[in-house]
């Protein structure tokens, strides 16, 4: 039984391998314009206004798994940031940080609650209900904090800005938290039954997989992610602004396609979207580094974007060509 | 129970018509005055035409199946605006070159998003949401600051202005235009193939269809269509910006759900997209006659569609 | 372990449809009880409501002679009811092993699935049905990559084991050749020894014969008789499964290949060459009903799809002499061939359109623009009629069809265009009796009219009955040619196993 290392293999058993390739490409086009990326200060610099995105990436990855999709994820963001700037406020105490933080994931938890009860239990179409829900959420940022203002102690968000414990930046530590308990939970019932759901829900019905369950729970998971990226971005901004969730939640599905996610359910892994969250950012990074003028970087960088989505598609129809 | 088959067009219609009915007990609302309701009512499908004829496009590409949808619709609606801003100028002999770029630009974006769905099995989402960002970015290239230019007297007589009957013209249009549809979608080879593909791909193609054909077709039809809605909304603005499409297209998908077409594809029809639009637009400029703050403007809104498509947008039961 | 299981009065109905309107049905332990009924008459409905995927409308549910109450599928299960059904419960894109266990994998004591435990039972389970593969199973195998004999057989194995004390049947043995069905009746054997019952819904006699103890009509909903299946004959149950007294005979007309010689060559196919096929030659003259046998995955499919168009090849195929190049079906279809697909489900319906849109799929381009509705009904009508098909209307969707007849729609929406080719990918398959019979009378006229047909089937009887002569296929190549004497089961059982090569008469 021998195993055929070539580019199908590859594919198809570590659907990760293909998002890994173009992360590196990104990162060396990277090191060219920025050469003192990896440096710690800049590396931490990089990587704490990238975490946001990963954080909400990875939830929106578990959501597509199970065969939906969140487009309310950034008003749950929103929401935890004027949560957190308005309830704390810059002369907040830190217990009283640690309060919010937890009422801010409970009430993320809630959100992806709701979202999962329309879907899974009213059995409604997750593109709509989750348009729907992203007006309650924004609209409830807003109310909270109609106008930008309020924000966080000083202290507490530098903490969050500069930590590197052992000299590795605070990021690196929850993405490897993040694939830790991935390996851990892909390996349980619960993680079986994801890829069941999300693979043929009907089968998984009939074969007494808790389907409505799960999808639910995939929100919940969702709305938990939003709420910890909500988090760590009011820490990096120090402020309040209910619009500030507003580019997460379309950011958050390309980064998880780019990451490998096959977008009805079934494929995927943790690591996909956090590498296409970073490979997103960088290569927004780059677009700032490069000497492009200021009206053709939104052009550049969405095309840098298509034809990242693009790249498996148009290698597999040239591979076919040939045989 | 015996369940009353109402067709979802109607029933998106008689929403309509009781939201319209309620609006009108409202403080601000025309109370009992036929006059002022009938005005209020022409100005409401005047507004959901261009919604509507954005729609379109929405609903093509959600009835050819396979998560069909069009996220590049909005900034394809702006692009198209900007051209025929600039080609008019004004000029009343430039209004016919102008329609006829926005269609042929709206085409070939809708090709380039065909080809990256049918052939780079990049899912419609994710394609038409990345061409989206590409389009916004020629826009600001273009742009480059300020354009200048100017809607033709013609178009603005056309379509904002009543025309007949008192019933502007923007609505004439729209009811020829659903008319078209539903003889393209009903009463061609085309339209059945589109609803077959819709609902199963390999057997359409072992009946004989030509699926790889009828996608990109489906595709670039929908761009030229939300290029047909561009031209028509900038005839009714007068200006452009760069965010002119955009409130656009998420309303576009809603009311082609709220219409009764199966988001999954292979049924549906445009009369249903036309009602949702009614629908959606009534209620959007309900809540904005009501005096409210933004933020809870926007909740209301979003709860409201929840409670709509909770009542007619359900699928099927796991367990029968 | 439970001892017996009763359906009493059983009442279903699907929105407006009543599947069930008196279903019963009794089973205990060391016995196999067949249920028998045409398409239509509620037997996978009944297997539906044993195991808890549809909830019953009336009636009553008794194990051991105490109602129980079945509210999902998991209920079934934990009172060791185990289901197979015909229409999968596999998830493609996950594993063998990981299918089989799913829900009940076994666990480390870290909260994680023991992958090691897992691929040795595994191994275990698929040890039972050696020998019987095409290619050798294994545990890591991705489902949507194996043919659907194996799937049906992994089927099975995830139902055994949950070791239930019931296990139900449902056209289990649709997608399996005979060597597969043997293995699968020597475990059913071991099951009843071991003091199992099984409920066994299938549509072939000659299983049904061999491996029930006792069997159950249905028709139209109801049960209409029950008995030890030594006091009856197959007359008699085909009596009861249908209204009318009659008895299918399917031998066409004492034609043989020798009457054909003569008339021009409709189909002549040269060396072709797929990643299945290997080398198949053969001719096919106008007017014959040729058969092509084999077990299942030999490369038949493959044949017919690029006769079809559908897929890619290398060598030559003739139509009356012209060379053809199909590029797709849409050019077969224009030069008069046409296809009747193995799976109707999947690729010969659009199952939530109407009877109409899928009788004239292929045809609405001969209607003009705008579409003449009224002309394109009338002639879907016609057709329809010819079929004898039972609809409530043009505009039904095609899913309120029972099997028989929703096949007759794929084969009418090719009728309407009077085919000269008819290619017909197992055209019987889950389809009742009485339906059965008609086509058989169908295909044995449209000959007569001069057209010809090249069909697959899995059953053995069919493929007799109705060829002219048989092309046995293994191993991707046509191995054996059987016709006039030579054309009978031992002959055709062996040849599908590959021991014999050549023509014989």
């Amino acid at each position: 039984m021998k195993k055929r290392w070539n580019w199908d293999f590859l594919m198809s058993r570590y659907p990760a391998f293909f998002p890994l390739l173009l992360l590196a490409v990104v990162i060396v086009l990277n090191l060219v314009l920025q050469p003192n990326m990896f440096d710690l200060e800049t590396l931490n610099g990089n990587m704490r206004v990238f975490l946001p995105l990963i954080l909400v990436s990875v939830g929106q990855a578990v959501v597509l798994l199970g065969g939906g999709i969140d487009i309310s994820v950034g008003g749950i963001v929103s929401i935890v940031n004027t949560i957190l700037a308005t309830r704390v406020g810059l002369e907040g105490s830190p217990e009283l940080m640690w309060r919010y933080v937890i009422i801010s994931i409970v009430v993320g938890l809630l959100a992806g609650a709701i979202n999962g009860f329309f879907i899974a239990f009213l059995r409604l179409q997750p593109i709509i209900t989750t348009y729907a829900t992203s007006f309650l959420y924004f609209g409830l940022a807003l109310f909270i904090l109609p106008n930008p203002g309020g924000g966080i102690p000083a202290d507490i968000a530098s903490l969050y800005r500069t930590s590197a414990p052992l000299g590795i930046p605070l990021a690196f530590y929850v993405i490897a938290l993040l694939l830790l308990i991935w390996i851990f939970v892909s390996s349980t019932r619960y993680g079986k039954y994801l890829f069941a759901v999300g693979g043929k829900p009907e089968a998984a019905y009939e074969t007494a997989v808790p389907v409505t369950w799960m999808q639910f729970s995939t929100y919940v998971v969702a709305g938990f992610m939003s709420a910890l990226a909500g988090i760590a971005l009011t820490m990096l901004s120090g402020s309040g602004n209910a619009e500030i969730g507003e580019s997460m939640t379309l950011n958050s599905i390309t980064a998880a396609v780019i990451g490998g996610n096959a977008f009805s359910g079934g494929l995927g892994g943790v690591a996909g979207p956090i590498m296409g969250a970073l490979t997103l950012s960088f290569i927004q990074n780059i677009i700032s580094f490069a000497d492009i003028d200021t009206w053709w970087e939104t052009l550049v960088k969405a095309s840098i974007i298509v034809a990242a989505l693009a790249a498996p598609g148009t290698i597999d129809l040239f591979r076919r060509r040939r045989s | 129970m015996k369940k009353i088959r109402i067709s979802p067009p109607v029933a998106a219609l008689i929403l309509a018509i009781i939201l319209f009915v309620l609006s009108g007990l409202l403080p601000n609302g025309y109370g009992s005055d036929l006059a002022v309701a009938k005005a209020q009512a022409v100005n409401i499908v005047r507004l959901a035409v261009f919604l509507g004829v954005i729609a379109a496009g929405q609903t093509l590409v959600i009835i050819s199946g396979s998560e069909g949808i069009d996220l590049s619709a909005g900034s394809v609606v702006t692009l198209t605006a900007i051209l025929t801003y600039v080609i008019v100028s004004g000029q009343n002999e430039k209004v016919l070159l102008a329609l006829l770029v926005s269609l042929a630009v709206g085409a070939v974006i809708g090709l380039v998003n065909g080809v990256g769905i049918t052939f780079l099995k990049i899912s419609p989402f994710v394609m038409t949401l990345g061409m989206s960002g590409v389009v916004t970015g020629t826009i600001i290239v273009i742009n480059h600051g300020n354009v200048s230019g100017k809607v033709a007297p013609i178009m603005t007589k056309l379509i904002a202005r009543p025309l007949v009957l008192g019933i502007p013209g923007a609505i004439i249009i729209w009811l020829v235009f659903g008319f078209l549809m539903w003889l393209f979608l009903e009463r061609t080879t085309f339209g059945k193939n589109l609803f077959a593909i819709g609902v199963n791909r390999v057997t359409s193609k072992l009946s004989g269809v030509n699926v790889i054909g009828t996608n990109l077709a489906t595709y670039s039809l929908a761009g030229a269509l939300a290029g047909f809605g561009g031209f028509l909304v900038v005839g009714n603005t007068g200006v452009v910006f760069i965010a002119l499409g955009q409130p656009f297209l998420f309303p576009s998908i809603a009311a082609v759900a709220v219409g009764g077409t199966l988001l999954s594809g292979g049924k549906g029809s445009y009369w249903g997209t036309m009602a949702g639009a009614i629908v959606l637009t009534l209620i959007t400029s309900l809540l904005t006659t009501m005096q409210m703050p933004d933020s809870v403007r926007r909740m209301v809104l979003g709860g409201t569609l929840l409670v709509l498509i909770s009542i007619y947008g359900r699928q099927e039961a796991l367990r029968q | 372990m439970a001892e017996s299981l009763s359906a009493v009065n059983i009442v279903k109905r699907y929105g407006g449809v009543v599947a069930l309107s008196d279903g019963n049905l009794d089973v205990k332990t060391g016995e196999v009880v067949a249920l028998i009924g045409a398409n239509g008459s509620g037997k996978s409905t009944m297997s539906k409501v044993i195991n808890g995927v549809v909830v019953l409308d009336g009636g009553q549910l008794l194990l051991d002679q105490s109602p129980v109450h079945l509210s999902s599928p998991l209920a079934a299960k934990k009172l060791g009811i185990a289901t197979v059904f015909q229409e999968l419960s596999l998830i493609p894109q996950m594993t063998v092993s990981e299918n089989i266990w799913l829900t009940r994998e076994p666990m480390t004591n870290w909260g994680t699935v023991s992958a090691k435990q897992v691929r040795e039972k595994t191994k275990e389970l698929l040890s039972l049905f050696e020998g019987t593969f095409k290619t050798a199973l294994k545990p890591d195998d991705v489902v949507a990559s194996l043919p659907p004999d194996e799937k049906q057989i992994i089927e099975i194995l995830k139902a055994m084991s949950l070791d239930p004390w019931l296990m139900i049947l449902d056209e289990a043995t649709a997608s399996l050749d005979s060597r597969q069905v043997q293995r699968l009746f020597e475990l059913v054997q071991n099951w009843k020894d071991q003091g199992k019952a099984v409920i066994f819904v299938s549509h072939r006699m000659e299983e049904i014969f061999r491996i029930a103890d006792r069997y159950s009509v249905l028709r139209n909903g109801k049960t209409v008789g029950e008995g030890k299946m030594s006091d009856v004959t197959e007359k008699k149950l085909v009596e009861l499964m249908i209204e009318k007294e009659s008895i299918f005979e399917y031998a066409r007309m004492e034609l043989t290949a020798a009457d054909f010689v003569d008339k021009p060559v409709c189909l002549e196919v040269k060396n072709i060459q797929t990643s299945t096929l290997d080398d198949v030659s053969f001719k096919v003259h106008e007017g014959e009903i040729v058969g092509i046998g084999g077990l299942r995955g030999q490369g038949q499919r493959d044949l017919l799809l690029s006769i079809f168009g559908d897929s890619r090849y290398q060598g030559s195929v003739r139509l009356y002499g012209e060379e053809t190049n199909f590029r797709h079906p849409r050019k077969a279809m224009k030069k008069g061939i046409a296809l009747v697909p193995g799976d109707r489900a999947r690729e010969g319906l659009l199952y939530i359109r109407s009877i109409l849109e899928n009788l004239q799929l292929p045809s609405w381009s001969r209607y003009g623009f705008p579409l003449k509705v009224g002309r394109a009904k009338r002639d879907a009508k016609t057709v329809g009629q010819s079929l004898n098909l039972v609809m409530a209307g043009l505009k039904e969707p095609v899913s309120s069809l029972s099997g028989g007849n929703a096949q007759k729609v794929v084969i009418g929406k090719w009728l309407m265009r009077k085919p000269t080719l008819f290619l017909l990918d197992d055209p019987t398959k889950g389809v009742d009796v009485g339906t059965k019979a008609e086509f058989y009378a169908l295909l044995t006229q449209l000959c007569e009219e001069g057209r010809t047909i090249l069909f697959y089937s899995s059953d053995e009887e069919e493929l007799i009955g109705l060829s002219d002569r048989v092309l046995v296929m293994f191993d991707g190549q046509i191995r054996t040619e059987l016709r006039g004497e030579a054309l009978n089961k031992e002959n055709l059982i062996a040849a599908s196993l590959g021991a014999t090569n050549g023509v014989a008469q």
